[in-house]
């Protein structure tokens, strides 16, 4: 039941948003899309006098590329890989850390910590775990082999040539994951658990009565409960997925791929990085909307799915 | 059948390589400059502030406090602000959005790529008018434009790079530069009676002659494939770009002199002679100063004259007592023809920007100190003393304070000094590629095409040749793509 | 039943206890270990750019990577320091982070309140609106952001450094499923009691969803305290320039080139207040909820 009292109420809230979002993210999305339909649109050559035809050239232009498809399915591979992996180790450390009592406090700031710390800094951690120094042509022989290589020869396994020159793209792509959850890992924990000091102890507390084995609380009561949190970690975390782009920067650099294969890991948003760096926003811009119809299919999808079991 | 489309292809390809060579003829210039000196030329009493946008840390912009004050001497009404815009990689980022709110900086380091982008939005002043202007300027005794002496002055190489855009006009000058120089082993060298390579031919056979006699090493790191690959079609005249052409005709690097270039190279890679940076997955300077004896070294490394400081092997104790593990010496990178010396030339230059709202006095304020900071001798030596860049101007030599620190050059703690000399004595061999907006694709392309071609393992069917026609054909089209 | 029977089942109990008991004292361990092996791995890149800071340039880029600096350099902290007008810059970013954290908690409370508790037309089509906004890559906003901020008069003021970024939905959005995990019957039983709104959202929604509250707090602080390329281009001076822009300075040579252990060393000093901040609010994070008048 809608009354004309919340109506007004409702807007009178939303104002200062709705506001200061039609200024400074609905007006850039218009101009967006003006810039998407004019044919090789850039802003330095309008100022230097070009003009600029209405169409769909952009569009056209972007689905044509040659390694368009590529970037596509790095992105979405990346995507349905990382935000599955990533919601589930988060919930249990979530879920873990609110159930002990000793080293609570000191394992809570730990699993702070990511937040100041420097992307270069993972940047650099992962150069020294995965990245194999002076491979001789033909493998077999190499400076250093990196923590990884070496705790796999403990074991007695062979090294993996993990991101270098020669490497493989399943590999590559492990590298990627690995990082992508890393990074993802600490936002997901800080979230899930405010979402659980949310929950009501009195459901626990009914549970203990009548001594719920831990699964069943686990699965009845903590994940319903946190649905909200999860569907909102899960919906941000696709959203943000599709937009991967500084961390294969982070492990490829600029390159985008190992040394031997430029370009092998660009994903979409690296793709209008790339065509912003030369002021072409109207290719860009093509690409984003493109970007943004498959994040909105997919969002609509999730939606769908995780409205079937939030519980509100 | 398979053949003849092959055999076609190398015929079109062949083309296209002649096609590139006869783009490398200096085009003549037909393009009117975009600015024009007013009558009166610039008044000196009027006061104007401009602006200068570098990557400068907090020691080089305490240098340009001081030359302010000196430039202010001769014109007080000129007040210059300057300000950090950001490394390397944020400057034409930010420089582009300004350009956009027409908020640009007067004055703006810049790469060549960067020039070719401001230029887009027609937003870089032309220097020609300013630099032939005769005009006295007001009662300070000075002429707006450059002395013949002046500009006979400025390392030639270095001036001409300013008209690198295709069109032959200038755009830019030259602030501090640097090169590729060749970083050897001295005790080894010397220890092993071999010669420092001039040419390439006599860089392989050193090679083969340090892999016998370490053979766990790698004798040659070589930091940037895309430098090697670009220097060597200039030192071979075969074609990289060309920027009077258009469209996806300015990419002429596609041709057979490149590929048997690269073909040898992939030999030599495969005999464990050379690395790259990307190859060998760490700055090669790395190698060439490692002390562990467990691991591997190269003997020769060719790297940027300003990271000269990461090339020294030099270790610290306890008590702060530095040792060298041996002496470095430097030389020209080699040659392919004696008679076509060539060394590729990096490092800031210096570019005039104009907005709607920029007056003539500004754009003549801004080149007054341009050509102030280009053209003082003592600026330019304590520059370069301090970034470990090279001196744009040839008479900085004659400096006292300079040549005694040049003269000081060593192999251990001066190297420094030691690259710049090396730097100074090659200043007629230096070259810029051309460059237009998406020039930096073909330098990434290149590179990663070289690293490719000489590193892949050959598999199903793949042939060498395959193998570098796929390299050669990809490259191109994704330049072509990301060129628009 | 018979004696026999009550016997048998009392054993079983026992039995049942001490097999519980074995099995809690495994999980517990279970629980431990994997939150250790975490924390390790969480931990590892923090532990290296502490190390990062206090290694020389040439043993940071030399080949083989190491896990304690051969010398401890610890001179890259005054380095990172050595920029002019550091107090200046800090007290700027500290301004700049509370102002607009504060301002950001209020709209973001209202906007997440209207969404989470009223009704109204066009409620799903709005909200799916403001999702829609987080899909497209930011990047392409800011050239008109620019021009926005240029042109409203704004350029090398705080405004610009705090106006453009005040509304996030990605905050909204979180704390929208916050509120929505608290029952409704609360809000309706408040109604009956005659309980305004901004009151009851004030008293109730607000404690309730403190742990969320204090998560966006520090995500905000934190990208005031990191934001580059934004305050890079909108200011100009140091009365308005933040500690980034400043630290750039110290950390990039004459050529642009970057010094990263003296970059790692700026960023721990950066980092540091920030994370005083957190240890300060932790609790609140880890508060718990056994407040009074909340009944499920």
């Amino acid at each position: 039941m809608v009354d004309s009292k919340q109506q007004w109420k409702a807007w009178l809230y939303l104002s200062p948003a709705i506001v200061l979002l039609l200024v400074f993210t609905a007006w850039p999305i218009i101009n967006t899309l003006r810039m998407a339909f004019l044919e090789n649109y850039s802003g330095l050559q309008e100022i230097g006098g070009a003009t600029f035809n209405f169409g769909i050239g952009n569009f056209l232009t972007v689905i044509k590329y040659k390694k368009f498809l590529q970037c596509l399915s790095n992105t979405v591979g990346l995507c349905i890989t990382t935000v599955p992996i990533s919601t589930i180790l988060a919930l249990l450390i979530a879920v873990a850390l609110n159930s002990i009592k000793p080293l609570q406090k000191i394992l809570q700031t730990i699993f702070f910590l990511p937040y100041v710390t420097n992307s270069i800094a993972i940047g650099m951690v992962f150069a020294a775990m995965f990245n194999i120094i002076g491979l001789r042509p033909g493998g077999g022989y190499a400076d250093t082999w990196g923590i990884i290589n070496l705790a796999i020869q403990a074991f007695g396994g062979e090294p993996i040539n993990w991101i270098n020159a020669g490497s493989n793209y399943g590999p590559n792509i492990i590298v990627m994951i690995v990082y992508i959850v890393w990074n993802a890992l600490p936002f997901k924990i800080l979230v899930l658990l405010g979402g659980l000091q949310s929950i009501n102890k009195q459901y626990y507390d009914a549970a203990k009565v009548d001594s719920t084995s831990r699964t069943r609380v686990f699965a009845r009561i903590t994940v319903p409960l946190l649905s909200p949190m999860l569907a909102y970690v899960i919906i941000t975390g696709f959203i943000g997925g599709f937009k991967e782009y500084s961390s294969i920067i982070g492990i490829f650099g600029e390159n985008m791929g190992p040394a031997h294969d430029a370009g092998r890991l660009n994903t979409m948003v690296g793709f209008v990085y790339d065509a912003l760096e030369r002021d072409f926003q109207g290719r860009a811009s093509a690409a984003a909307l493109i970007l943004f119809g498959i994040i909105l299919l997919v969002t609509l999808f999730n939606n769908h799915v995780i409205k079937r079991f939030t519980h509100y | 059948m398979n053949k003849r489309i092959v055999a076609i292809c190398m015929l079109a390809a062949l083309l296209l390589g002649m096609l590139g060579m006869v783009g490398c003829q200096p085009s003549v210039s037909t393009a009117t400059p975009n600015f024009v000196v007013p009558e009166g030329g610039f008044d000196p009493t009027q006061e104007v502030t401009i602006t200068f946008g570098h990557t400068m840390g907090q020691a080089s912009m305490a240098i340009v406090d001081k030359y302010i004050k000196e430039f202010n001497k001769i014109y007080p009404n000129i007040k210059v602000e300057h300000v950090n815009k950001g490394g390397w990689s944020d400057i034409n980022g930010t420089v582009t959005t300004e350009i956009n709110g027409g908020t640009q900086p007067n004055i703006v380091y810049c790469y060549p790529d960067h020039v070719a982008m401001y230029n887009l939005a027609k937003a870089v002043v032309t220097l020609d008018n300013l630099i032939a202007s005769q005009l006295p300027v007001g009662e300070t005794g000075e002429i707006l434009g450059l002395t013949e002496a002046q500009k006979n002055d400025i390392i030639s190489s270095y001036y001409n790079e300013g008209t690198a855009f295709g069109d032959g006009l200038m755009y830019t000058m030259p602030f501090s530069k640097s090169t590729e120089i060749l970083f050897y082993d001295v005790d080894f060298f010397k220890e092993h009676e071999l010669k420092v390579p001039t040419t390439w031919e006599e860089m392989w056979d050193v090679c083969e002659q340090i892999k016998t006699i370490d053979p766990t090493c790698i004798p040659l790191g070589y930091d940037s494939a895309d430098n090697w690959f670009i220097t060597m079609t200039e030192q071979m005249k075969s074609g990289y770009t060309d920027a009077s052409k258009t469209g996806g005709d300015r990419f002429t690097f596609n041709n057979d002199a490149n590929k048997a270039f690269v073909e040898e190279l992939r030999g030599y890679y495969e005999k464990g002679l050379f690395t790259t940076k990307d190859l060998y997955g760490n700055y090669t300077s790395g190698l060439f100063t490692n002390q562990d004896p467990s691991k591997a070294r190269c003997y020769l490394c060719i790297g940027s004259s300003g990271g000269t400081r990461h090339q020294t092997p030099k270790t610290e104790d306890e008590e702060g007592n530095t040792t060298y593990a041996f002496e470095v010496g430097i030389a020209p990178i080699p040659q392919y023809d004696a008679n076509n010396k060539k060394a590729i030339s990096q490092g800031p230059s210096v570019c005039i920007l104009k907005g709607n709202d920029t007056t003539d006095q500004q754009i003549m304020a801004s080149w007054l100190f341009v050509k102030f900071l280009v053209t003082d001798v003592a600026f330019q030596a304590e520059f370069s003393m301090d970034s470990g860049y090279m001196p744009v101007l040839n008479s900085v030599t004659e400096n006292a304070t300079y040549k005694a620190w040049l003269d000081a050059a060593n192999g251990f703690d001066k190297l420094n000094a030691l690259a710049v000399k090396v730097g100074i004595e090659e200043r007629d061999t230096y070259f810029v590629s051309d460059a237009f907006n998406g020039s930096s694709v073909a330098r990434v392309q290149v590179g990663a095409m070289l690293n490719k071609i000489v590193s892949t393992e050959l598999t199903g069917g793949m042939t060498v040749e395959s193998l570098i026609n796929s390299a050669f054909t990809d490259a191109i089209d994704e330049c072509v793509f990301q060129a628009g | 039943m018979s004696q026999k029977d009550n016997v048998m089942q009392a054993k079983d109990l026992q039995k049942v206890s001490t097999a519980s008991k074995v099995t809690q004292v495994l999980v517990k361990f279970g629980v431990y270990a994997f939150l250790i092996i975490m924390a390790l791995i969480v931990l590892f890149p923090f532990y290296w750019m502490i190390i990062s800071s206090l290694k020389d340039l040439s043993e940071y880029r030399a080949p083989t990577p190491t896990f304690w600096p051969n010398k401890v350099v610890w001179d890259n902290y005054p380095m990172a320091f050595s920029t002019a007008n550091l107090g200046q810059l800090f007290m700027n970013t500290a301004y700049v982070g509370i102002v607009s954290t504060l301002l950001s908690l209020v709209i973001t409370v209202l906007s997440a309140f209207a969404f989470a508790r009223l009704e109204f037309k066009g409620k799903e089509t709005l909200f799916g609106l403001l999702l829609a906004t987080m899909m497209i890559p930011g990047e392409l906003f800011t050239i008109t952001n620019y021009l926005t901020v240029k042109n409203l008069g704004w350029m090398d003021t705080f405004e610009a450094l705090i106006v453009p970024f005040l509304v996030s939905v990605f905050y909204i959005y979180l704390l929208r499923q916050n509120f929505m995990q608290i029952p409704n019957e609360l809000y309706l039983a408040a109604k009956v009691d005659g309980c305004k709104d901004l009151k009851y959202l004030w008293k109730v929604m607000i404690p309730l969803a403190m742990p969320t509250l204090i998560s966006i707090t520090i995500l905000k602080m934190m990208g005031a305290w990191n934001s580059y390329v934004w305050p890079n281009l909108v200011t100009k001076s140091d009365a308005t320039r933040l500690i980034t822009n400043g630290l750039r300075n110290a950390f990039s040579d004459s050529t642009g080139d970057v010094n990263y252990p003296v970059q790692m060393a700026a960023v721990v000093i950066v980092s540091a207040p920030l994370f005083m901040v957190f240890l300060f609010l932790r609790k609140y994070i880890m508060a718990g909820v056994s407040r009074s008048g909340i009944k499920g």
